[in-house]
């Protein structure tokens, strides 16, 4: 059946039409663009179930754009890691839509509603697109139109911050791009080929034959795709595009944004040029010395912020750092603890920043230093912020946890146990910036002690709460994700 | 690495020094128009390495006539294609950036940065 083979098309071409639609149904039905952009990304996310379930049973799915097959056209690929992220995606992005119907009117001006869904529904699909194509060229496609929606994600907001924010943003990441583009260029002069398997296969040929363009290559591209996930030194745009932007745009961009450039950087240093050459190129060392500074200083300029966002947006940092740490390790259990991370992470920091979102819808405040006697007024905030912060420091029971062991395993195994006390310090360090929070809110309220409902409406309640349900999830039954992965991290590392 | 070889590939030298040049502009100007045509600077040298790469010495455009010799040489028509699309996105990117910049004077009446980072 045709249309049964040209899922995963029709899951990009869908939402870039619902994309451009959303602006102009906004001139006409300003208060109905949310639904159009849920409806959207609900069919995303059945899309990807159906897939993600056809990859689980029948392997992986190869897919030619227009029917051109893969010197010429453009393949698309999905394998057990897209279909992963995929589901990821288009799952988390549905519940932040679900939250933006009423979050969005007190943060961003009204004429700009219809704006924020093209922006957001962009880029999902880009997003979704970058994950599952096979063709390097597509893929810096994909890569711009992601970066322009994100940008696009914080300037909905106007204002004098978050436009200074996005110049930054869009500055440092066109410069990115340009160092991607180059590298792409490179790949291309070598081997002739813009798929990801034929440059691959080239690739191995020739690798002798020019190591010094190889590692100009790797260099680019880990500039410029580090410069996007904001590795430590690369990330002078975050803190400002994260605390700037209305919540929902927070949410994405700091758990689904981020993630995408480090699974596209895994993909393109594993699947092209191999494990081998990640290891002999010394790439692995450099990417290790940068997420061990991200993990220490991150977590230290998180600890001096007042401002809850701007403290989030550091943590951020830090956590990115654990990614990068685990994939550069380079073992079985560390590249099982990146991925598993990029999950439980996009729950956490999700959860994270709707909450604050929720803080501020009700009360306004958005200061660390406000937060008293915030536990009996928004109870289950403020559960599903415990839950968040718990799991940031590493607790047993919860998500973050497993990645802490499984980052621990893995510089065991690759005969370095010092991150392990790097691992713990950090965990410290999150626990000096998350428990104060929590302890003002639940243990010093100077008068109001009565506890009451919430006053956010279920739409905004609802999707923290499933967040917390999904960080709990993963720190409870972590053997399934892990099982799914294993197979995608045994092709990797052979 | 000797002179012939720097002397036939020239195209690419240039191409680098245009990809530096508009780096440096990006990192090291302050004014923030000159930024962004650091941005158009850096991506030329992108383009013009894409054309390079797919420039052959003594081919031509890459359109088939049946009057020619059947032994001419075309020159690689992808790395033109692709660059294209490289135009089109850095259409959109500068004119995002022009538009925020716009909208920066607005805010603060002037479009020189540390001027706009004293007035935060």
């Amino acid at each position: 059946m045709h249309l049964w083979d040209s899922m995963p098309f029709l899951l990009i071409i869908f939402s870039v039409l619902c994309a451009f639609i959303s602006p102009v149904f906004a001139r006409w039905k300003r208060e109905y663009s949310p639904y159009l952009a849920i409806f959207s990304v609900t069919v995303s996310f059945l899309n990807s179930c159906v897939l993600a379930y056809r990859v689980f049973c029948g392997g992986i799915i190869y897919y030619h754009v227009a029917d051109w097959s893969p010197p010429w056209g453009i393949e698309i690929v999905i394998d057990e890691l897209s279909a992963a992220m995929l589901l990821l995606l288009s799952g988390c992005c549905l519940l932040i839509t679900f939250y933006s119907i009423r979050a969005l009117p007190k943060e961003i001006p009204e004429h700009a509603t219809g704006w924020y869904y093209t922006v957001l529904l962009l880029t999902l699909t880009s997003m979704m697109g970058m994950v599952i194509t096979n063709d390097i060229f597509n893929f810096y496609v994909m890569v711009e139109v992601t970066q322009i929606g994100a940008c696009g994600l914080v300037a909905v907001r106007g204002g004098k911050h978050s436009t200074e924010a996005t110049l930054r943003y869009l500055m440092l990441a066109s410069l990115g791009s340009g160092f991607i583009l180059f590298g792409i260029g490179f790949l291309y002069q070598v081997t002739g080929n813009l798929n990801i398997s034929y440059i691959a296969a080239e690739l191995a040929a020739v690798r002798q034959q020019y190591p010094f363009l190889i590692w100009a290559t790797m260099s680019f591209i880990t500039v410029g795709l580090g410069v996007k996930a904001a590795l430590f030194p690369l990330h002078i745009w975050l803190p400002d595009a994260y605390s700037s932007a209305p919540s929902p745009s927070s949410a994405i961009l700091s758990g689904l944004v981020g993630k995408v450039y480090i699974v596209s950087m895994i993909r393109i240093y594993m699947l092209v040029f191999g494990f081998q050459v990640f290891h002999d190129t010394y790439m692995r060392y450099l990417i290790m010395l940068m997420a061990a500074a991200a993990i220490l200083f991150g977590s230290f300029f998180a600890f001096v912020q007042l401002d809850l966002k701007r403290r989030l947006a550091y943590s951020s940092v830090a956590q990115v750092g654990y990614i990068f740490l685990g994939f550069s390790l380079g073992t079985t259990w560390g590249m099982k603890a990146a991925f598993l991370h990029i999950i439980t992470h996009a729950f956490m920091k999700i959860c994270l920043f709707l909450s604050a979102g929720a803080v501020y819808y009700q009360t306004e405040r958005t200061k660390v230093i406000q937060f008293s006697g915030l536990g009996y007024q928004m109870p289950v905030t403020m559960a599903a912020f415990t839950v968040s912060a718990f799991s940031m420091v590493g607790i047993p029971l919860f998500g973050g946890f497993i990645t802490k062991y499984g980052l621990a395993m893995g510089s065991l195994e690759a005969g370095n146990p010092y991150f392990i006390i790097l691992i713990v310090i950090s965990g410290l360090l999150n626990a000096s910036y998350f428990f104060p929070i929590i302890w003002q809110s639940y243990f010093t309220s100077e008068h109001n002690t009565k506890l009451v409902m919430d006053r956010v409406p279920l739409s905004m309640l609802v999707p923290i709460v499933i967040m917390a349900l999904g960080v709990i999830y993963m720190g409870l039954f972590p053997g399934g994700p892990l099982s799914f992965l294993e197979r995608t991290v045994n092709r990797f590392l052979l | 690495m000797n002179a012939a070889i720097i002397s036939t590939n020239y195209p690419y030298i240039v191409a680098i020094i245009l990809f530096c040049l508009g780096c440096l502009c990006i990192l090291t100007q302050h004014n923030l128009i000159k930024k962004v045509i650091g941005i158009n600077i850096m991506q030329t040298g992108i383009f013009l390495f894409f054309i390079a790469v797919g420039n052959i010495k003594g081919g031509i455009a890459p359109i088939y006539d049946p009057s020619l010799p059947g032994d001419i040489l075309y020159i690689n028509p992808l790395p033109s294609g692709l660059m294209l699309t490289g135009i089109v996105v850095s259409f959109s990117v500068t004119a995002f950036a022009l538009v925020t910049i716009v909208k920066l004077y607005h805010y603060y009446g002037t479009i020189y940065a540390p001027d706009i980072m004293r007035m935060r």
